[in-house]
């Protein structure tokens, strides 16, 4: 009888419902915090339902996740892209700056080197290298408009390369002290002992005309005698490897050159004062 | 059979209730996805049906809210009491019909829920009137578009189209 009279009486269950919920409002509203699950009523409806939000919030947290998850790994790919082209960069610059703290390194030397001789001096570079053939030149970038004149001594930080043999307005060649038409009044530091150093065509000099009894020792510095009119006295010109006796009344004796002529860049001009012609030709 | 597709549109709605609450907190204050349920359910015309409908879907929509429990559920079950006389009556269809009755009963439930919080808490909603307004259109254009998705593909009547009398 209740279930077919119910259908029929919307509007007294209608009346009912809004009754028993509006006392479950009014309970509700009476408690102290409103959003705070208080009623079993309550509890049993989150409980039936809670599967739902826990469900979306699952999922939701796991696309979430996957986002910016892929979001993470866009920006780490195109971090990782923009650091190696920065290291790239960076490395250039290392580079160059290697390069320049070289350069200044070699130029210092040199200009401290330079200071230490009374007479004027010039820089230059060198622009050509010829070590190959049995005449060992080089070219450098200075000539006799900057003042480079025939028989100016040409040194690094090394010690003697060469002296200036032919000058045109704005280059000079140089020929080294390897070559074999080569000689400079030389002088061992130890002993004092004074020959001459002849290139030997190959990279190498030996040096002449030290009597078989002169204390000369390998290992013992050759330096400029300054006794020939081009080389100024004192510029290191190599180390004595080898000192036999020779076949007559001199010493064979080899020397290595201080200087690595495969790597000259930088050079010193040294402008030596010339002795005039007449004074050399001069025979009393 | 209708009230298996009435709860599987109960738990959908919870789905997107929780996924607004998720994503876009305070979006329910905007679009109300339950009255759109009970909206279509009581379209049948079914009042006794719509009555249970909107008690159910209004304490769902109170447990997972703030509000005062039972709030919702008197506000939807007096909508869903409307809509459905009203239907039991004219028998509305159709996507206008439907979109009618669905803004009818966003802004009913607005109103009785004032009067409520006005009652029991003593207290006045802030910006009551653009709220309404917002809310009404919002879940008027998604429950129309709902709609007619649903006749459109599914071919979807309102759930319990088949007129049953008020019993007045």
């Amino acid at each position: 009888m209740a279930t077919e009279v119910i259908p029929r009486r919307p509007t007294l269950l209608l009346i009912v419902v809004l009754s028993l919920l509006f006392v479950l409002m009014s309970l509700s509203s009476r408690t102290a915090y409103i959003g705070q699950t208080r009623t079993l009523f309550e509890r049993t409806v989150m409980t039936v339902f809670s599967p739902v939000p826990k469900a979306v919030n699952w999922v939701g947290g796991s696309v979430d996740d996957m986002y910016h998850g892929y979001l993470d790994m866009r920006r780490a790919v195109n971090e990782n892209l923009e650091l190696k082209r920065k290291i790239a960069t960076t490395t250039a610059e290392n580079l160059k700056l290697r390069q320049s703290e070289s350069d200044l390194r070699r130029l210092r030397s040199l200009l401290g080197y330079s200071e230490q001789f009374n007479m004027n001096t010039s820089l230059a570079q060198a622009i050509m290298l010829d070590t190959s053939g049995r005449f060992k030149s080089v070219i450098i970038d200075r000539g006799s408009a900057a003042g480079v004149e025939v028989n100016d001594a040409v040194v690094n930080a090394n010690g003697l390369i060469g002296r200036v043999i032919l000058t045109t307005n704005d280059l000079a060649k140089v020929q080294l002290v390897t070559d074999n038409n080569c000689s400079v009044g030389a002088l061992t530091e130890r002993s004092r002992r004074q020959g001459v150093v002849r290139g030997d065509g190959a990279g190498g000099a030996q040096m002449h005309d030290v009597g078989a009894l002169a204390d000369v020792l390998p290992g013992d510095r050759v330096l400029t005698a300054g006794i020939d009119g081009v080389y100024p006295k004192g510029i290191p010109i190599g180390v004595i490897t080898r000192a036999a006796q020779g076949a007559n009344l001199f010493k064979q004796i080899t020397v290595k050159p201080t200087v690595d002529f495969s790597s000259i860049e930088e050079v010193i001009i040294i402008h030596t004062r010339k002795i005039p012609e007449p004074v050399v030709r001069y025979t009393p | 059979m209708r009230w298996l597709r009435f709860i599987v549109g109960l738990l959908i709605a919870l789905t997107l209730h929780s996924l607004l609450d998720s994503f876009f907190p305070n979006a329910l204050a905007f679009f109300n996805p339950y009255v759109i349920l009970v909206v279509y359910y009581s379209m049948g015309g079914n009042v006794f049906g719509a009555i249970i409908a909107g008690v159910v879907a209004g304490l769902v929509q109170d447990s997972f809210s703030g509000a005062i429990f039972g709030l919702h559920a008197f506000s939807m079950t007096v909508c869903a009491y409307i809509v459905a006389y009203v239907n039991s009556r004219l028998e509305l269809r159709g996507t206008l019909a439907f979109g009618a009755c669905l803004g009818g009963a966003v802004i009913v439930n607005e109103l009785v829920i004032y009067i409520l919080v006005n009652i029991l808490l003593k207290q006045r909603i802030e910006m009551f009137e653009q709220g309404l307004l917002v809310k009404t259109i919002f879940t008027l254009l998604f429950g129309m578009l709902v709609y007619h998705l649903l006749t459109l593909f599914l071919r979807e009547e309102p759930i319990e189209a088949t007129k049953r009398p008020a019993g007045w």
